[in-house]
């Protein structure tokens, strides 16, 4: 039993694990979520359901792409920082290449009249899909503000407005109004705590 | 274009984001007033993002591959690839100091931040691309079938691109 646990920990095992991923994860995002959930908990065991709901948590306020922190994570659990490197590139080998390749071959053709008109009505889509993307990052978000009252609201609800008009009105670069956000809901979150005291 | 240039901008986005989408402001803004790509790229790489292998964030692979050929995609690669690392020090840090009430207002303002921006980005994508009837209810329906999940993402672009061609013809 020991000794099945050290293979499936094994940095080769790790590796064709997350190249497999990497490989079968067509459609974005939500395939390769689904995908690696089923190989690093049910499959090889790496770490349990718990732990890799709390790693997603982790992954939201790390920088970067949330799949690549949760990858990292993992393997840094399997097998330390080689681990964390392991996984990652074998995430990235593949689905890096395949996306390259994808791109390569839509550039050669994107001039031609048909492939034009496709891509025409294929950006409005896009668009609606963003938009789905963009409620769902504020959903969580605004739903703790309502369960933590009126200050809460006014504390995000402004940035929710604030953030686009100084981006597209003022024309302020976006770190600037990325940083000023952050520390005006650091600042906020302590005026809300001492509401609720 | 200076290549160091390219990669501090791709690398500087994925630093100030925490998802693979969340870079989108960051990038649109600086790329475009650097002249080095236009709202129909950042269009294009979204859709090949959505339909490719692996995180829906490789859609900056994409674009920076329409900027730079090779070259730009390579060092997107690294970009993107080098911020996740700090996810093993956020781990450590998050369980000393996760519970600080300022820590967790900076991080819910920049995510609500970064949400709402995208907003901005995505309307003149859309308006960069002609405003018409088609193109109004080929959005709404997209938003709503994805919101509701009732048809997988790619099948929805493919869709999409079916009534761009058929629309054309007739």
């Amino acid at each position: 039993m020991e000794s099945d646990k050290a293979l499936r920990h094994s940095g080769w095992n790790l590796f064709r694990g997350y190249v497999g991923i990497g490989l079968q994860s067509f459609g974005g995002g939500a395939t390769t979520l689904y995908l690696m959930r089923r190989v690093a908990v049910e499959e090889q065991q790496w770490l349990s359901d718990v732990e890799y709901t709390e790693y997603w948590g982790m992954v939201q306020i790390a920088p970067g792409i949330n799949l690549l922190g949760q990858t990292v994570l993992i393997g840094y659990r399997v097998n330390g920082f080689r681990g964390a490197i392991i996984a990652l590139v074998g995430l990235l080998l593949p689905s890096a290449t395949l996306t390259i390749a994808l791109t390569a071959g839509y550039a050669m053709i994107r001039t031609n009249p048909q492939v034009a008109a496709a891509v025409h009505g294929i950006i409005p889509a896009t668009v609606g899909v963003g938009c789905v993307l963009a409620l769902q990052m504020l959903k969580p978000a605004l739903d703790s503000s309502r369960a933590e009252g009126l200050r809460s609201l006014w504390v995000y609800g402004l940035v929710v407005i604030g953030a686009p008009l100084l981006l597209a009105i003022a024309g302020l670069p976006a770190i600037l109004v990325l940083w000023g956000a952050g520390i005006w809901c650091a600042v906020g979150a302590l005026w809300i705590r001492r509401g609720a005291a | 274009m200076d290549p160091w240039q390219l990669f501090w901008e791709f690398l500087k986005a994925a630093l100030f984001s925490t998802s693979g989408t969340g870079n989108l402001p960051m990038l649109h803004t600086d790329l475009l007033a650097h002249g080095w790509a236009s709202e129909q790229m950042f269009a294009e790489a979204l859709a090949i993002g959505q339909l490719s292998p692996g995180p829906t964030g490789l859609w900056v692979l994409s674009l920076a591959y329409l900027i730079d050929g090779v070259r730009g995609a390579g060092l997107a690669l690294v970009a993107i690839s080098l911020p996740p690392l700090t996810a093993i020090g956020v781990q450590i840090v998050y369980a000393r100091h996760g519970s600080q009430p300022a820590v967790q207002g900076f991080v819910r303002g920049l995510l609500v931040a970064v949400a709402s921006m995208f907003v901005v980005v995505l309307l003149r994508i859309f308006v960069q691309n002609g405003i018409d009837l088609r193109n109004i209810a080929i959005a709404l329906v997209a938003l709503v079938l994805t919101w509701r999940r009732t048809i997988p993402v790619p099948i929805i672009l493919v869709l999409a691109g079916v009534i761009g061609v058929m629309s054309t013809q007739f």
